[in-house]
């Protein structure tokens, strides 16, 4: 049965319930007996749900009419207040709601993975006394987010995947908002870190910006997962290594490179807007995983 | 720390929540003989009726703060019978993986009693006409997706009978109220 109808269903019965149900048929219901006509049965049954005083005169019922019923209520009583008083307890403050409200799914383990290997970036910079090499923060910050962004948007991260693209607020809107909830975190831990380790906010913040936005702005075309690897990928490839092994900091994150860094968050930004309806979709696979 | 006695079912809950023994037993008291009478309504064994009815307290009690439902517009009972729904079919079905007999009392069929004209109102006229006519196969497939909120397989195990014959019943039952009320 279709659930449409299922819910017409429910919307018919619910409004039809204001009157209340006569003693008799209450004591009728609660023996148990046969003798009430089906859909009066039915109305029965949708109003009790529904009204806290019928369901105290059918407990009434069930007292005056119904000792076997009554004998049943006293031992799963008894039973369950040895259960309870022994049974643990579910713990469901897990985030406030403002808080859960905002934050992608699985967003803890990735934002703690991200946390330590800035950690360890910041003790190898801190055991290089002699600054033999660049700074590792420095090098890591432009693809630090990436881990927690690619989570923003991903169908095998998510369950509910499927249930949030087809909500209303889907779309590069609540993309952008859960990649803030990321840069919220990642940033500051960035800045910290940065700080212990000598490079200023002034040298990654732009680039670390592009890369956020340019994942966003890729995995419009391939899906954010798959973006934000290539772009981790092609970042460790083409200048942490490379950095490391020559022991030079690379030129792009010297200050004279930061207007081009800003140009090219502004062409992100264009080409973000332009394709946004990509994120209001399902993508079942990338266009070269089919 | 405001009386239980004076709270909705609702609240209950959520006192029930921060670990409220006092709100429990009020639920129980008000809750129980409800959800006992319905219960064996739709399963005639009283053992299983206990088993399920133990069970559907602990869980309440355990995952009251899992209760989400008064913030979006849902009832504490109703959330309550959706529980017992589901551990009445997970019983059955351990019983029929147990033994080999099927305990899934159909509900009495229902003869018209006089009385019943009272309750004439209460369902909308084309509604109440069209449900009487629905054979009793029929109805009881409605009663338990519609009323009880069962998905097809859970229904098939309450009543006993295979998924696709729920199925084909949960159709024709459709077609019939759509062609009685329109």
């Amino acid at each position: 049965m279709k659930i449409a109808t299922l819910i017409r269903l429910r919307r018919r019965i619910r409004p039809a319930t204001s009157d209340h149900v006569t003693a008799a048929v209450l004591e009728r219901y609660a023996t148990g007996g046969a003798g009430i006509r089906a859909d009066a049965l039915w109305a029965v049954e949708a109003h009790l749900e529904w009204c806290a005083s019928c369901r105290e005169r059918l407990g009434e019922a069930v007292a005056r009419r119904s000792p076997e019923t009554m004998s049943l209520l006293a031992l799963v009583q008894a039973k369950l207040a040895t259960e309870v008083a022994r049974s643990p307890r579910m713990r469901v403050r897990r985030l406030p709601r403002r808080v859960s409200r905002w934050t992608p799914p699985g967003l803890w383990p990735r934002l703690a993975m991200t946390l330590l290997v800035l950690a360890a970036a910041v003790g190898l910079d801190l055991a290089d006394n002699s600054r033999l090499l660049p700074s590792l923060v420095l090098l890591v910050a432009p693809v630090a987010p990436l881990l927690g962004v690619a989570g923003v948007w991903s169908a095998g991260i998510d369950p509910a995947h499927e249930l949030v693209v087809a909500s209303p607020r889907a779309g590069l809107y609540m993309v952008l908002r859960r990649t803030l909830a990321v840069l919220v975190v990642v940033i500051p831990t960035l800045a910290v870190a940065g700080w212990l380790a000598g490079a200023s906010p002034a040298r990654w913040l732009l680039p670390c910006l592009a890369f956020t936005g340019g994942a966003l702005a890729l995995g419009e075309l391939i899906g954010l997962r798959w973006a934000a690897g290539a772009l981790a990928l092609a970042w460790t490839a083409g200048v942490i290594t490379p950095s490391v092994l020559a022991a030079r900091t690379p030129l792009l994150l010297e200050p004279a490179s930061l207007p081009y860094w800003a140009g090219l968050i502004a062409v992100i930004a264009v080409a973000l807007v332009l394709r946004r309806d990509a994120y209001t979709g399902l993508r079942s696979e990338t266009w070269f995983v089919r | 720390m405001g009386a239980v006695t004076s709270m909705d079912e609702e609240n209950l809950v959520r006192r029930i929540a921060d670990g409220d023994r006092g709100a429990f037993d009020e639920l129980y008291r008000r809750t129980s003989p409800w959800l006992a009478v319905r219960l064996r309504r739709r399963c005639a064994d009283v053992e299983i009726v206990a088993e399920v009815m133990q069970e559907t307290y602990l869980a309440v009690w355990r995952a009251a703060a899992a209760f989400a439902g008064a913030s979006v517009g849902g009832s504490a009972v109703g959330w309550v019978w959706t529980i017992a729904a589901r551990r009445l079919v997970d019983a059955l079905r351990r019983r029929a993986r147990e033994a080999q007999l099927p305990l899934a009392a159909l509900p009495a069929l229902a003869a018209p009693a006089a009385e019943d004209e009272v309750l004439d109102a209460v369902l909308g006229d084309a509604m109440g006409t069209a449900l009487r006519r629905l054979s009793p196969d029929l109805r009881q497939v409605l009663q338990a997706m519609v009323l009880d909120g069962l998905t097809v397989r859970e229904t098939a195990v309450l009543l006993g009978v295979p998924e696709g014959t729920v199925k084909t019943r949960a159709r024709r039952a459709r077609i019939a109220l759509r062609e009685a009320l329109s």
